[in-house]
């Protein structure tokens, strides 16, 4: 049966790592990021476009990138989406940034 | 029951549930629709949330615990169909 890559439930798995580890501060910045995006106030998007976007990675990406990662990479994606800033204005903005610290 | 069939473009069902039959325990209240809101739509018409109570044994072929153990999901209707049986 098809199913979406995050629907693992009763799949042949390694065992689960279940060390914790103190947040660090990317995942606060990621996590502050989407409350602010997602507040009523602001709402760029849903939870549930977050959740869609984060759906739509590939097996391998689902797999390889970690819990913040695949947030940011889905912030990133309805940022876009919505409108609200374009693939251009990021990768300037990148650029920029990068120039900066050189 | 819960429906087959390939999962929509955003689907909360997992695919072990599918196909499999539950009795609904609760109407857990109405809410816009999540498959609308997960593409920037204003998720209307709300749709009802059902928690539905399913048999372990009933999900897993081999399952070896207890007969009483249970999974409770909260489903929407849209993902949802009446049992046969009914």
């Amino acid at each position: 049966m098809q199913r979406k890559v995050n629907d693992v439930g009763g799949l042949p798995s390694t065992p689960i790592d279940h060390e914790e580890h103190d947040p660090t501060f990317f995942e606060k910045r990621i996590d502050a990021m989407l409350m602010l995006l997602t507040s009523p106030k602001v709402h760029a998007f849903s939870v549930d476009a977050l959740r869609r976007a984060i759906e739509e990675n590939t097996a391998d990406d689902y797999t390889k990138r970690g819990y913040y990662e695949k947030w940011l990479k889905a912030i990133r994606q309805l940022l876009i989406e919505q409108g609200i800033v374009s693939e251009a204005e990021i990768i300037e903005r990148i650029d920029a940034i990068k120039k900066r610290k050189n | 029951m819960v429906k087959l069939g390939p999962p929509e473009a955003h689907c909360r069902t997992p695919t072990y549930l599918r196909g499999t039959s539950g009795e609904v325990v609760e109407l857990v209240g109405h809410y816009h629709n999540p498959s609308l809101l997960a593409f920037h739509k204003p998720g209307l018409p709300k749709v009802w949330l059902y928690r539905v109570r399913f048999k372990q044994t009933s999900i897993w072929d081999q399952y070896k615990g207890s007969e009483r153990d249970c999974v409770m999901a909260d489903l929407y209707e849209h993902w949802l169909m009446p049992t046969k049986e009914q």
